[in-house]
């Protein structure tokens, strides 16, 4: 009877792993020639791709700007969405359901109808100018689109629904009664945050960290649109180099750039929780 | 389980001697602190809703003309409903792409999804974790990594193997069950974890055969995982953006990639119109999801996974 699972468990591996390596490992062969314009690929193989991606500031630039606003964005969406997260979680109303369905409809209502609702409230003659200029805060239109704190704000935005339902499902298995036993002991609240949910939740919010830092690496609607095509972001640089000029090397050589790049953080981050869990384990 | 321990606790637990003693939990929960988190919350849902609602109120605005091209504005100067009766076919037919795409999408997904989770949890083969953790590779990838990936294999299999795949149906699914997969296994995975392999034994040892077994105990009890997690591919597959950006042709663009086009190139009023309706459309889904199972089976695993 066991041996069985093992046959069920075959055909879907298989397919699984042609749909993982067969493009993964045709991209990456194609990263390794040059490109010789509409679509051509060079005949020999060549590191010209992966050379120009590390000489070229304009390429290197892109994806350091890309950590930069990953790493702030998972931040900030973290601090949005913790205490949200941490309110429904301990909530004994029937609010709780309330308020986790209308989180849950809005992580899935499309990206797509988010951002054109963002372009609508940030444009020139938009909702927030008209506001911000009825009050008298500023005499003059400001320009969202295309600026760094836009693209910040989007991508905030965009990540807060599952963040919130993630963290959610970490909090919950936070004990409340650990909690009112360091408040009878007489811990104040912020102590009881600061010694006992966070700490408790620790590993969870790492790992719902790095699935959001992931999703905002490769987030290339927002950093288009928001963009407004003045700030290049490494997937935008993809997306243009291959839609726009066919250029299948380069593009290869970027996204495996993107790819090596995520990688490395997940295994760093990974090797530092696991430390960090030791550490403690040896304090204790 | 640890409900279950603090719900035992608190029957045994014996009533507090001290006068005028009471949860310091619910006095906090009146406190200043307290209300500042509610209103925190109640801001963040208004944020989360803003651009929505900006697109249903923009959808119903009379526009403004400049230059014999129609422009909407956020709030609407009046009431209009002529958007809604003027979407463009092209419109319409995304929609039919988006649904039947997400669908194909989402069964693929379940087909392979539900005997891996099983397989995974139940099998004794060695090396289990790295096929787990192979088939949650998808999870790590950038969706634009996948996008770039699956066009490129796709035009090399158009060269070699003449089989043309780009712009194609056929190619937009297999990209998109790609993603749906892992998501599927997680939520199954947790069905699978919870329940006791002893009920098998029983309906077996009962003289029951393997695919009755299979049909009237294991797969009951593994439904809920099986709603989510194919509800999850479904929702992924039809709100993607980057993934389908790539593999879509012109008659085989969904939605969303429509209205990116409108943002980007050239702007259609009517394309906020549909986006209420697709807004409305999920909304009734996600109502009827509430209805029949109960919206928090997305909350089991799906995400995290």
């Amino acid at each position: 009877m066991r041996a069985n699972w093992g046959l069920v468990l075959l055909p879907p591996l298989v397919l699984s792993m042609i749909l993982l390596f067969g493009p993964q490992i045709m991209f990456l062969r194609a990263s390794f020639f040059e490109d010789l314009g509409i679509g051509r690929l060079g005949p020999d193989i060549t590191f010209v791709n992966y050379i120009l991606a590390f000489t070229d500031s304009f390429y290197y630039e892109s994806l350091i700007l890309n950590f930069q606003l990953s790493a702030s964005v998972t931040l900030l969406s973290l601090f949005v969405a913790f205490p949200v997260a941490y309110r429904i979680a301990r909530m004994t109303s029937r609010w709780a359901m309330i308020v986790l369905a209308a989180i849950i409809v809005s992580a899935f209502l499309s990206v797509a109808i988010k951002i054109l609702g963002m372009m609508i409230l940030f444009a020139a003659n938009g909702v927030l100018n008209s506001f911000l200029l009825w009050t008298g805060i500023i005499t003059d239109t400001i320009g969202i689109i295309g600026t760094i704190p836009g693209i910040i704000f989007g991508l905030v935005h965009l990540s807060i629904s599952f963040k919130v339902l993630m963290l959610f499902s970490v909090i919950q298995t936070v004990p409340r009664s650990l909690e009112e036993a360091a408040e009878i002991h007489g811990a104040k609240r912020w102590r009881v945050y600061w010694r006992v949910v966070i700490p408790l939740s620790l590993p969870g919010i790492i790992s719902v960290s790095l699935l959001s830092f992931n999703l905002v690496m490769g987030a290339f609607v927002s950093a288009l649109v928001l963009g407004g095509g003045k700030i290049f972001t490494l997937p935008v640089l993809i997306q243009q180099s291959l839609m726009l000029f066919s250029e299948f090397g380069m593009s290869a050589a970027l996204s495996a750039l993107l790819m090596l790049f995520v990688f490395t953080i997940n295994i760093i981050s990974v090797i530092l929780v696991t430390r960090v869990h030791a550490a403690r384990l040896a304090v204790t | 389980m640890s409900e279950h321990a603090a719900s035992t606790n608190l029957e045994t637990r014996k009533p507090v001697p001290t006068v005028g003693f009471t949860n310091p939990f619910s006095r906090w929960r009146k406190s200043i602190g307290g209300w500042v988190l509610n209103a925190w919350v109640g801001i963040v849902i208004i944020v989360i809703y803003l651009p929505v609602v900006i697109v249903v109120g923009a959808s119903v605005d009379p526009g403004t003309y400049i230059e014999s091209r129609a422009f909407l504005t956020f709030p609407p100067r009046g009431f209009s409903l002529q958007w809604y009766l003027s979407i463009h076919p092209r419109l319409w037919h995304s929609l039919w792409v988006s649904v039947s795409m997400a669908s194909v999408s989402a069964f693929f997904g379940l087909l392979i999804g539900v005997p891996a989770a099983l397989g995974l949890i139940r099998c004794n083969w060695r090396g289990k974790i790295l096929m787990g953790s192979l088939f949650r590779a998808p999870l790590q990838i950038p969706f634009i990594v996948i996008g770039v990936a699956f066009l490129q294999a796709y035009h090399l299999s158009a060269d070699v193997f003449h089989i043309n795949l780009v712009g194609s149906f056929t190619g937009l699914v297999l990209g998109h069950v790609f993603v749906a997969v892992p998501y599927v296994i997680s939520a199954v995975g947790v069905q699978v974890q919870r329940f006791n392999p002893s009920m098998e034994e029983a309906a077996l040892i009962h003289g029951a055969t393997r695919m009755r077994t299979f049909m009237r105990v294991t797969l009951p009890i593994i439904m809920p995982g099986i709603y989510a997690g194919g509800l999850y591919a479904f929702l992924i597959s039809f709100g993607d953006v980057t993934i389908s950006l790539f593999l879509a042709g012109p008659d085989t663009t969904p939605f969303p990639v429509q209205v990116l086009h409108t943002i980007t190139q050239d702007f259609d009023p009517t394309v906020p119109a549909m986006s209420a309706l697709v807004c409305i459309g999920s909304l009734f889904v996600l109502l009827l999801v509430q209805k029949l199972v109960g919206l928090d089976i997305l909350l089991r695993g799906g995400g995290s996974g």
